[in-house]
């Protein structure tokens, strides 16, 4: 036993001094896109939704393509489906009313998915909507998915048992928050929701009391996947959910792995956006992100043909950004992960203190200290540039340093005293500190105060919370200013406590620009919610963009067809394959 | 001896139920309330009390306690927000697995067990082997370097010398594979390779401790009078040594096993941690990460039965090899 330990301890001496050297900047690394913007249309053609998708360059078939990943996915059952990871994963094993046809360089177009089309609306006021199934859809089995299995997925939404996927749609449908109470699944299964129909197998509707010009887009979330109910197994339905995807869900082991296969029942001609290279995808999970990139970069065996879920590690980026021979093994992109200084307005009232904080802040060396380019990209809009319609601009021109002179001439003398709420975590701690240092530089007197991490979104979500600015991110389910500035606010819906409008804005002129973009059709409103990003910042100045988190993601040599998803900003499988 | 059991045995109980009431009562006391993740979006407080009584969690606490240990005896019938009908042994439902906690337990046990076990025979073996040769070569190189062995083990983590031997073994000379678990009754050769670095591991950092320990009560033993009287009499080297002095030396030693071994069975949570294996320590920290309080409950409540058992085993064990104890 004792010469193997004292040669492992030996080869460790020169492993680690080997990988220090490999962390020594080439210059000749990965660099961050900072320019991606996103372009979107929504597809009237029917040709547009109709498989298959166009091949990808290079792609074989065959294989197994692996996913590392520490955590298990929280939820598979498409109507929780709502972590990222979920948002990733389902679109192998399950498909929906809409989706995005992503080109992985910013070009969206939403299409239909098991619908011909994004939706028709059908008296042109965004209440009714009409989506028409296409032919030769299946599921796992061979039968045949028809509006009725769609309505009963969003029906069986309704259920309060199953926790924690999106609620557009039954709150739209039920025309209050409160959607549960307002229809009883349990008591109705074999009924449907107020205001959705399926006049025939192929025709689904939507009526809705209020207009809900999104639906198209909300309709590409998870929850609107099929499923027959002699299936439905209530929470359990999360270890074996029904595939009427590409492939189908084989064998799972929670917290461990996840194996889909081939679904042969699958037909391409009916899918716009997926493929079915490899023949088997595993999510693998235990291993946290230093161990799967130190086994990306091993690159042997299964993990070469690999992506790391978890990304790559504050402890490595150097590293592997530096390293030019694991370039082509990366994915950088900037995501739609948006984070900003919020100002809370009902205690900071005077808008040229607001302005003041917008000109202090140096976005260079804040994200400096986050780690660089790889971890974040600077950001002086509300909207991240990954929103369709997305105009940059800077409503308060300081530069990447920031200009505190500018700030002091705003404040006129004043040193205001505002209390800086961080949650007790690294990350906000850090950002945090940098703050401090740029606003009390530029005349202003900061206090920090820390929050418990796990309550910090609760708290900052009250009304009369005891903070002047905190940081909070926001990454939309779409990305379309409306699902963006309306939320973040419309101070009509500001409440008591469960505010997502964490400024506490309400400015009526403001308020009215929201009701007058929002009955506009879809497709017309991004240039619209980009006026609107920039009218906000100008005239109430409620936050202060600071950056959008950048995806650092390492693959193996033979995993191909990857790419940052312009929607949610992580990796997409639907053009995976395994390279021989 | 069948008394000393029963006497052991009704002790053990007493320990268990004050070991569950307490956990009971710990986990309701935490801020982290269960019934927020399971309390739709939009929540608010008229909702909560509505999935608060749903789940029975607005019962008095003693009757949600005789409730879960009725369910351990006899499975009991949850909500159908916990997937209703749970079999016996019923430990509650997992809201983050979707699935009975037992499943869960089921699954990982054996993974802990596996673990475990071959690595407990490893340290024993290597580390008891060492303390005793270096004892009886008390002031000789391999006396040095055992103990040079043991001050590095015992100043070692778990977490550094299994991130070392992946680097080393795994990710740079692929000798060894990506650790993970396969069923013993499936592949002996694949759960072996799937394992062995974190048996390694263990063994090395335990082994020092075992060495240490070993050497001290060997030491301490061999100035015995009755170790004098031994070889005065002109016993065999390996007689006095092996029947005499091993049997005397080793009494504390199998005490502070059972403890590690005991402690170990209920979860290896760094080894698990670091080798990314999902085994029983693994999932009570999964459990406590994600703020699943019924299987963090369980998993208390089982590396208290590892532990008061491993106690009982020990007994058991000491009274044979120590003839001084008396059962009974």
């Amino acid at each position: 036993m004792r010469p193997r330990v004292a040669v492992a301890a030996g080869s460790a001496i020169v492993l680690f001094a080997a990988l220090g050297a490999c962390g020594k900047n080439t210059g000749q690394g990965t660099a961050t896109d900072n320019n991606r913007t996103t372009t979107g249309v929504i597809a009237t053609d029917p040709k547009d939704s109709m498989g298959p998708a166009a091949p990808v360059p290079g792609a074989t078939k065959g294989g197994t393509f692996y996913v590392l990943r520490q955590p298990k996915i929280n939820h598979l059952d498409p109507q929780r489906v709502y972590s990222f990871a979920g948002l990733s994963a389902a679109p192998l094993y399950s498909r929906f009313l809409t989706t995005w046809k992503d080109d992985g360089k910013g070009h969206l177009t939403l299409v239909g998915d098991l619908a011909t089309t994004p939706g028709k609306d059908v008296k042109g006021d965004c209440t009714t909507w009409q989506f028409t199934i296409k032919d030769g859809v299946k599921f796992e089995d061979g039968s045949p998915i028809t509006s009725k299995e769609i309505a009963y997925g969003i029906a069986r939404s309704f259920d309060p048992d199953l926790t924690g996927g999106p609620t557009y749609l039954q709150e739209w449908l039920a025309n209050t928050p409160e959607y549960d109470t307002a229809w009883d699944f349990k008591a109705n299964k074999t009924s449907l929701p107020p205001g959705l129909t399926t006049p025939d197998a192929k025709t689904l509707v939507f009526t809705f009391q209020k207009p809900h010009c999104d639906l198209p887009f909300a309709a590409s979330l998870p929850f609107t996947a099929p499923m027959p109910p002699a299936k439905d197994t209530g929470v359990n339905y999360d270890n074996q959910p029904f595939s009427s995807g590409p492939y189908k869900i084989t064998k799972i082991v929670p917290g461990v792995q996840m194996v889909l296969e081939r679904n042969t029942n699958w037909d391409p001609a009916t899918d716009p956006v997926r493929h079915q290279y490899p023949d088997s995808f595993v999510w693998s999970y235990g291993a946290d992100a230093t161990a799967e990139a130190n086994r990306i970069i091993s690159d042997s065996g299964p993990d070469a043909s690999a992506i790391s879920w978890d990304g790559v590690p504050s402890t490595l980026t150097a590293a592997v950004a530096g390293n030019a021979s694991l370039k082509d093994r990366t994915l950088l992109e900037p995501t739609p992960s948006a984070n900003r200084l919020t100002i809370n307005m009902q205690r900071v009232t005077d808008l040229s203190i607001r302005q003041a904080l917008n000109y202090a802040i140096d976005r260079d060396d804040l994200i400096k200290a986050l780690g660089g380019a790889t971890v974040a990209s600077p950001l002086t809009t509300l909207m991240p540039p990954a929103t369709l319609g997305y105009q940059q601009y800077d409503a308060y021109p300081a530069g990447p340093n920031g200009n505190p002179e500018k700030a002091k001439q705003l404040l006129n003398g004043r040193t205001p005293e505002l209390v800086l709420g961080v949650a007790d975590d690294d990350q906000d701690t850090q950002i945090g500190t940098q703050v401090k240092n740029n606003l009390e530089k530029a005349g202003f007197k900061i206090t920090v105060k820390t929050i418990p991490q796990d309550s910090k979104l609760d708290e900052t979500k009250k009304k009369n919370n005891p903070w002047d600015l905190y940081i909070d991110t926001w990454g939309a389910d779409w990305p379309s200013g409306a699902s963006i500035l309306p939320p973040l606010f419309d101070g009509r819906t500001i409440k008591d406590e469960g505010n997502s409008d964490t400024s506490f804005m309400n400015d009526s002129a403001i308020n009215a620009e929201f009701d007058r973009i929002l009955a506009m059709p879809p497709a017309q409103q991004g240039p619209e919610w980009a006026k609107l990003d920039k009218r906000i910042m100008t005239q109430d100045a409620p936050a202060v963009p600071l950056y959008v988190d950048v995806a650092f993601y390492l693959h193996g040599s033979k995993a191909g067809g990857l790419f940052i998803g312009s929607v949610f900003g992580y990796p997409e499988f639907v053009n995976a394959f395994v390279k021989p | 001896m069948l008394r000393f059991l029963i006497r052991r045995v009704l002790s053990a109980t007493l320990v268990l139920f004050a070991i569950s009431v307490l956990t009971f009562l710990m986990f309701f006391a935490l801020p982290r309330d269960p019934v927020t993740s399971m309390c739709p979006k939009n929540c608010n407080p008229a909702r909560l009390e509505r999935v608060r009584a749903e789940l029975g969690l607005s019962d008095p606490l003693y009757q949600q306690y005789a409730g879960y240990m009725k369910g351990i005896v006899l499975g009991r019938d949850l909500n159908s927000a916990e997937g209703g009908h749970c079999a016996a042994p019923c430990l509650g439902y997992s809201y983050i697995n979707s699935e009975p906690v037992s499943r869960t337990i089921a699954r990982v046990l054996p993974v802990t067990l596996s673990i475990v076990i071959p690595a407990a025979v490893l340290w024993l073996a290597l580390g008891v082997g060492l303390g005793m040769v270096s004892a009886l070569r008390r002031g000789s190189v391999l006396d040095r370097l055992a103990i040079g062995f043991s001050l590095t083990g015992a100043s070692l983590q778990i977490y550094f010398v299994g991130a070392v031997l992946l680097l080393v073994f795994t990710y740079t000379l692929h000798l060894v594979p990506v650790p993970h678990y396969t069923s013993i009754t499936q592949n002996p050769a694949d759960w072996a390779s799937g394992l062995v670095l974190a048996w390694v591991t263990l063994a090395f950092l335990f082994s020092a401790i075992y060495a240490r320990l070993s050497r001290a009560q060997m030491l301490e033993t061999l100035s015995e009078d009755f170790i004098r009287t031994a070889r005065s009499k002109g016993l065999p080297k390996f007689r006095v040594y092996g029947q005499h002095a091993l049997r005397a030396a080793i009494t504390p030693i199998v005490t502070i096993a059972g403890m590690d071994i005991g402690g170990a069975l209920g979860g290896t949570v760094v080894t698990e941690t670091t080798f990314g294996i999902q085994g029983l320590g693994r999932t009570t920290w999964d459990a406590v990460r994600e703020g699943d309080l019924p299987t963090l409950m369980a998993t208390v409540l089982i590396a208290a039965v590892f532990i008061v058992v491993a106690n009982i085993v020990v007994d058991i064990v000491y009274a044979f090899i120590d003839p001084r104890v008396r059962l009974g």
